[in-house]
């Protein structure tokens, strides 16, 4: 190795040894848990009293720590930022939910990029017009026992229902919740699938039901999704290709903003309790189009429903004039033009070729 | 000569008039309109293009751009209900002849004409006021609008509509209403640009329907029929003329046309 050689190791070594450092040691000191551990590992309940006389639990389960992801990565001081000698400063804060509070913004040190859809999200709205319950970070991710986020899914739904629980009632009821209470189906939506997880919208707002029609999407227009199901692939498309669907598709690139709600998905087959109709009675199904239509449109008289055809394409048999129109149009579009096209052309060949006069 | 308007172009030529005052405005209206109606409806067929949204938001979204729609849907209604209106009364008070109508007459005509194009026919048959290409186009405006009237009401008040014809007509008005659109804008920039504008032998534009007249020798040539009602006697006796008391051969002789193929408009 030569000179020039081995300094470069050296360089290389010493940065990688600074890299590491900040990959991992930046934080806390290496042990710093295990002598935290010392004296908050104990099995006893350890409370510490705040002023207004709530009390916050100060002992780990180190199991819990050590299958958490944080484990191994971070340390103690990482988070509990002002403790950094023995004995211990004062707590600031007046009651438990302040602590709780005050912790959570901890997290936005590592996790900034989450912390700013947070922000954009109907639960930091609550939380700064003053509701104190709104969930932060720990409330969802928990404390020190925080895990793979999504995992397993039905725990989703579980730390929802925290706050939600007539809502999670639902949704356990519907052909959603029941796959996924049943099978463990990994195909059916829990509640971060259709609401997303930081950057939860306020589902109240027109915008959120004029675009709402894209959450089912998602899964609705899989293909291979709905043919493990044996359901019908189309329902999207097919709401899309009428009036209300095309509608709403425009509304939800925000052109715009309906007098009133345009019908979409969730209006007529329900939101969180969406049941299945593969076994449904199709007339008990009309009837209920006919409700929903009424919703909007209250003098309908009956029949008006037969303006949907329940997301299938138009058949000689169930829907005999759309089908006729639709085909009709199909073939006399092409025929026509295609005569127009031929007629064009003879003329311009007439006027190049045979031009009275004898040239060619 | 038979009530028809003579005069003479910036040339000196003489012409006749084939189209009044009326029907120019008319046709002025009508581009506005049909222009309107399918710069605002088009993007509610194809919802999912970008050119769609672009569109939309240039009349301010889509509850603007819905509301222009619609008055240019009754606008353009009114305006096909006059039309009809001065056509039928035309009619009867015999004033009007049903020279856009089409006849039996006008299948041969198609089919000599084909012939003349692949050449076998000498001379291009004679046409009358308006050749069949003419009446083709005229009869698919009226047959179409007709069709995108009727189904435009249904949709504008689909409460009232389902209570009359149902509530599947109203799903079927929805499919007419969005193809014969197509198919109208297809047939306007394909084959009335073409005839009007883009063929050679009217190209850059035929100004009959901008001036209301054809010189008498383009007449002449290209609705041979129209001609000779027009001047039995054959050639025409320069009444203008001999009105202003100035001499006809004072003017230039104009452009001879040919013999030749003619453009299908005017």
């Amino acid at each position: 190795m030569t000179q020039r050689g081995s300094h470069r190791a050296a360089a290389v070594a010493l940065g990688t040894v600074l890299a590491f450092g900040f990959a991992s040691g930046a934080f806390a000191q290496p042990g710093e848990v295990d002598d935290c551990m010392d004296c908050h590992g104990d099995a006893e309940d350890d409370r510490l009293e705040l002023p207004d006389g709530s009390e916050v639990p100060v002992q780990i389960l180190k199991q819990a720590w050590d299958a958490s992801v944080h484990a191994g990565e971070i340390g103690c001081t990482d988070c509990h930022t002002g403790i950094s000698e023995y004995p211990h400063p004062d707590v600031q804060e007046k009651d438990l939910r302040g602590f709780q509070i005050a912790q959570a913004e901890t997290c936005k040190r590592c996790h900034y990029a989450h912390f700013t859809k947070v922000a954009d999200s109907i639960h930091y709205k609550q939380f700064e017009e003053g509701n104190r319950n709104a969930p932060t970070c720990v409330d969802c991710h928990g404390a020190h026992d925080i895990a793979v986020p999504g995992e397993p899914r039905m725990a989703v739904d579980a730390r929802c229902a925290q706050c939600h629980s007539e809502i999670s009632d639902a949704y356990r009821r519907s052909v959603h919740g029941q796959a996924l209470l049943d099978n463990n189906s990994p195909d059916v939506p829990v509640c971060t699938d259709c609401h997303g997880s930081h950057q939860i919208k306020d589902p109240r707002k027109p915008d959120f039901h004029a675009a709402s029609y894209q959450i089912c999407a998602k899964c609705h227009s899989d293909a291979d999704r709905m043919e493990r199901y044996g359901l019908n692939p189309d329902v999207v498309s097919t709401y899309l290709d009428d009036f209300h669907g095309a509608s709403n598709a425009l509304y939800a690139e925000g052109l715009g903003r309906p007098d009133k709600p345009m019908v979409t998905c969730t209006d007529c087959h329900g939101i969180h309790d969406i049941p299945s109709l593969t076994d449904a009675d199709a007339s008990v199904v009309r009837a209920r189009v006919l409700t929903t239509c009424r919703k909007c449109h209250e003098q309908v008289p009956d029949g008006f429903q037969d303006a949907w055809l329940s997301h299938y394409p138009p058949t000689l048999s169930k829907a005999p004039l759309v089908w006729l129109v639709t085909w009709f149009y199909r073939v006399v579009i092409p025929l026509i033009m295609l005569g127009l096209v031929l007629h064009i052309l003879m003329h311009l060949w007439r006027l190049r070729f045979r031009r009275p006069g004898g040239q060619r | 000569m038979k009530g028809v308007k003579l005069s003479r172009d910036r040339d000196g030529r003489l012409c006749v008039e084939r189209f009044a005052m009326w029907r120019r405005v008319e046709h002025v209206i009508t581009i506005i309109v049909f222009s309107t109606l399918v710069l605002t409806g088009f993007p509610q067929k194809f919802y999912d293009t970008a050119w769609a949204a672009t569109l939309i938001e240039l009349f301010g979204g889509l509850n603007d751009a819905r509301v222009i729609h619609r008055v240019a849907g009754i606008t353009f209604s009114i305006l096909l209900g006059l039309h009809i209106a001065v056509f039928v009364g035309g009619v009867i008070t015999k004033r009007m002849r049903m020279s856009l109508v089409p006849t039996p007459q006008d299948l041969r005509d198609a089919w000599q004409n084909l012939r003349f194009y692949f050449g076998l026919r000498e001379k291009q048959p004679r046409m009358p006021k308006f050749d069949y290409r003419q009446k083709f186009e005229y009869i698919g405006m009226v047959m179409g609008s007709l069709v995108m009237v009727a189904t435009g009401v249904f949709l504008m008040w689909p409460v009232e509509t389902a209570g009359v014809v149902g509530g599947e007509a109203l799903a079927a008005s929805r499919i007419a209403h969005s193809n014969e659109a197509v198919l109208a804008l297809l047939v306007i920039v394909v084959w009335h640009i073409y005839s009007a504008v883009l063929a050679p032998d009217v190209f850059p534009l035929d100004k009959t329907m901008i001036t209301g007249k054809m010189t008498v020798e383009e007449l002449k040539h290209r609705h041979a029929i129209e001609y000779d009602r027009i001047f039995p006697a054959g050639e025409p006796v320069d009444e203008l003329a001999a009105a202003e008391g100035a001499p006809a051969e004072g003017t230039p002789e104009p452009e001879p046309k040919g013999d030749g193929p003619v453009g299908p408009t005017s």
